[in-house]
């Protein structure tokens, strides 16, 4: 995808962080033995599934089940946002990395190349698995949360793929779609759900034992039966019980009312409490993850450190997420029932308070949630239109987009860079080419209606999208790509990086070659260059390849070199934006004689201009690659790159110099050739003779040569003497080429 | 999902144990009237995501969702 747009665009997929870090588990949870010895060893199952409501207590079990394993456990908890599947398994895949060796790096590269099926990442990932030997278990907490058809569909595919040295284990409240019957069938399943979840009532013994809470054996069987075993009822009885001047008259009234169990111990503990940490609870119920600075910020206070240390300490519906006693959430049940008690006005200035908080904190997600949940769309189009540049960097177009069309009309029209900022990120996540045009028709209309809203950085949003519905036409896109540079540079700034970028890429395919230079030169050498990582990255790739192409061989070097710094650094390293940088020390190695070094970057350059639909980018990526392999007198393989860059050629409009780089290369195919014609041997090489061939073409020596087929150095003197006399040729490249015309070679060389 | 003919029908859910006052807000539009153990909630339902919702809310409070009736309208 190279178009003027897209250099926005990165797979600079930030991993969240708390997602792969296990809650505490607190130290008040009954050890359930009888479960830890259901979850132990279980020969020939792919997969361990807990399914059962909220409240049984299954995150705190497998929690628990991993803190006693000798062997590494990757833990994930997976939210709504997971939908995504790249997202989804780029937090696995760099668990996986963690582990050491390098076992994840293949997935996540197949996960940072735009068009590759999500399949081959996990095939990748799966390989690294086999690779790393020793016993894994993978934790997906919480599954229900996603439903995509997508998603799940790979986690299916995941298990079907999984090595014997894997355990994957699944929390969720419902069965989710990837294909459990058949794992049921072949014995493959082993599912443990809410009947054996249930306390006992020897564990509800156990519990109240731990609790030091004294009841009479009748009222322990009492209590068991009524809350018929549900943890987070005997938990929050535990709480009750604890602080109750007589527990058995307490248990006795309780099982007599027909009150809903959590409902009735919720207010039996709240009411226990003292006002002021109630008044807390119920206050910072609307907040997800929090620290204390959130919660005093949210209430007005200066004592949450204290107060959530305590709270930690003394029960188990606050989880505490680090070790540090930062971050901590409510379990989901108690969160949910506390907030029943807001008013709905103090729930939304509760939310306001804590987007506002986020908002300064740079949480910009978290605000626009919180501003998304107080129903403030106004809040949440200010969000967006000053932080819509962190979305795009961190390839969150899909929320972008989604918070986008979530705010009404008239405030898109006020704010017209949303709209224009949603189409490009519509356009780079392939959106219906409609609903683009639509939220173009919203910016255009905010030209019209409201001129005084219209910004210069809308104005380039707008040319920036329109130069990537033309990246098939070179010339459109220069234009569009003029006009967005003006608008850029009158605006914000924040554009001014990435809209140079646009036209620099589409004058190099024109090849105005000069002025490219000069824009990307002046581009990378402005200080505020590096924060726009991916026009930046961009940028330092053009100038590799200009100065390559120029015989500026040194100058192209240090840019490729500073551009895979700079790439690497920022995980950027395995995604399109690198490309040029590839392919510029690819045309440097070439002009050096390193052809082997030459094509593997080639080929790396190539792979990651790769996308669904063929582009212009990716064809000229065809064109360098034909060029090496021409060198390298791999013919056959360079006559296929050239036929599938002359088919895409053949699709875009104004492809610019391409059809002349491509007649260029395809007339150095024809001149290796015919000064290799393809004449018919004197006689056909014996096989012997073949197989010393071959391992000529792989460039050993001939000793080496020798040590590989196991004859002394005199037979392959021997053999390479007749080859040459067989194919007429007089110098080992001459004898590459012309076996390689014959198609001698072809069975040798194996794929990849 | 068909043009939705549901728009405008009442449904009764029907949950067990009865809950007290403060989850009138979890339903916001329903009517909820506990008795003989379990508790009813009742109202309009817009469309099959609206329906849906409301079962996903059951469950996500820890409910034990009994029975979903249509209600013929009077």
């Amino acid at each position: 995808m190279s178009s003027q747009t897209a250099e926005l665009a990165g797979r600079g997929l930030r991993v969240i962080e708390p997602k792969l870090i296990p809650p505490r588990v607190h130290a008040g949870t009954l050890r359930r033995e009888r479960l830890l010895r259901l979850l132990g060893d279980h020969p020939g199952t792919s997969l361990t599934m807990l399914n059962a409501g909220v409240g049984y207590g299954k995150t705190t079990l497998v929690r628990s089940w991993c803190v006693e394993r000798p062997e590494a456990v990757i833990w994930f908890s997976l939210d709504a946002a997971d939908d995504d599947p790249v997202r989804l398994w780029t937090h696995v895949a760099t668990a996986v990395e963690r582990l050491g060796q390098g076992r994840g790096r293949a997935a996540l590269v197949a996960l940072g190349t735009r068009g590759a099926p999500i399949e081959t990442a996990i095939d990748e990932l799966m390989n690294g698995l086999v690779a790393y030997g020793r016993a894994v278990s993978i934790v997906l907490d919480d599954l229900h949360a996603v439903s995509s058809a997508t998603a799940l569909g790979s986690v299916a595919h995941a298990i079907e793929r999984l090595p014997a040295n894997v355990r994957l284990l699944a929390t969720t409240r419902s069965d989710p779609a990837i294909g459990t019957a058949r794992l049921r069938a072949r014995r493959a399943l082993t599912e443990i759900r809410a009947h054996e979840l249930a306390f006992t009532v020897e564990e509800t013994h156990e519990l109240l034992a731990q609790e030091r809470i004294s009841l009479s054996p009748d009222n322990v069987a009492l209590l068991a039966d009524r809350t018929e075993g549900w943890p987070a009822g005997l938990y929050l009885a535990a709480l009750w019980l604890r602080e109750h001047p007589n527990p058995d008259d307490g248990v006795r009234a309780f099982a007599g009312t027909a009150r809903h169990v959590g409902d009735y111990l919720t207010d039996e503990v709240l009411a226990a409490l003292a006002p002021d940490i109630r008044q807390f609870l119920i206050g910072t119920s609307v907040l997800g993850r929090f620290t204390p600075a959130l919660c005093d910020a949210v209430l007005g206070r200066e004592n949450s450190t204290r107060l959530l240390a305590e709270l930690a300490r003394s029960n188990m519906f606050l989880v505490a997420l680090d070790s540090q006693g930062e971050w901590y959430r409510y379990h989901h049940l108690f969160g949910e029932v506390l907030q029943l008690d807001l008013e709905p006005e103090v729930a939304r200035e509760l939310r306001r308070r804590a987007a506002e908080w986020c908002r300064a904190e740079g949480l910009v997600e978290d605000a626009i949630e919180y501003a998304a949940a107080a129903e403030d769309a106004e809040l949440v189009a200010a969000l967006l239109a000053e932080s819509y540049m962190s979305f795009f960097w961190g390839a969150r177009f899909d929320q972008l987009v989604r918070w986008v069309r979530w705010l009404p009309a008239e405030l898109l029209i006020a704010n017209p860079t949303l709209p224009a900022v949603a189409a490009t990120a519509g356009l780079v996540t392939r959106r219906p080419e409609v609903e683009v045009q639509r939220l173009l028709a919203v910016a255009n209309r905010s030209r019209r209606e409201r001129p005084e809203a219209w910004s210069p950085d809308a104005e380039a949003m707008v040319e920036l999208t329109r130069s990537e519905v033309f990246a098939g036409d070179i010339g459109a896109a220069i234009e569009h790509g003029r006009r967005a540079v003006a608008a850029a540079s009158a605006g914000s700034g924040l554009l001014t990086v990435g809209s140079l970028v646009g036209l620099a890429q589409a004058l190099f395919f024109a090849g105005e070659l000069d002025e490219m230079r000069q824009i990307s030169l002046a581009a990378v050498q402005r200080p505020d260059a590096p924060e726009f990582p991916n026009g930046y990255l961009l940028h330092l790739g053009l100038l590799a390849m200009v100065d390559a192409e120029q015989g500026r061989l040194e100058t192209a070097q240090s840019w490729a070199r500073e551009a895979l710094n700079f790439a690497r650094a920022r995980y950027l390293a395995d995604t399109w934006l690198a490309a040029a940088a590839h392919l510029g020390v690819a045309m440097v190695h070439a002009a050096t004689g390193h052809l082997d070094e030459a094509e593997r970057q080639a080929e790396r350059g190539e792979l990651l201009r790769r996308a669904p639909q063929p582009t212009v980018g990716h064809t000229h990526a065809l064109l360098v690659l034909a060029q090496v392999r021409i060198k390298r007198s791999r013919l056959a393989r360079a006559t296929n790159d050239l036929e599938h860059a002359r088919r895409a050629l053949s699709e875009f409009p104004d492809p610019g110099r391409l059809p002349a780089l491509r007649d260029a290369v395809e007339q150095q195919l024809a001149t290796i050739r015919s000064g290799s014609a393809p004449r018919d041997p004197i006689e056909e090489p014996s096989p012997a003779e073949l197989a010393v061939l071959r391992a000529l073409a792989t460039g050993l020596s001939r000793r080496q040569i020798g040590a590989e087929l196991y004859i002394s150095l005199n037979t392959v003197k021997t053999h390479t003497r007749e080859l040459y006399r067989k194919l007429g040729a007089t110098s080992r490249a001459d004898a590459i080429a012309r076996a390689d015309a014959l198609g001698l070679l072809d069975e040798a060389q194996s794929p990849g | 999902m068909l043009s939705s003919r549901m728009s405008g029908e009442n449904y009764r859910l029907v949950v067990k144990g009865e809950l007290g006052p403060r989850y009138a807000s979890a339903f916001k539009d329903m009517t909820i009237s506990a008795h003989n153990g379990v508790t009813e909630i009742t109202g309009e339902i817009i469309d099959p995501c609206h329906l849906q919702g409301l079962i996903e809310r059951v469950a996500s409070l820890g409910l034990t969702l009994r029975s979903v009736t249509p209600i013929e309208a009077e």
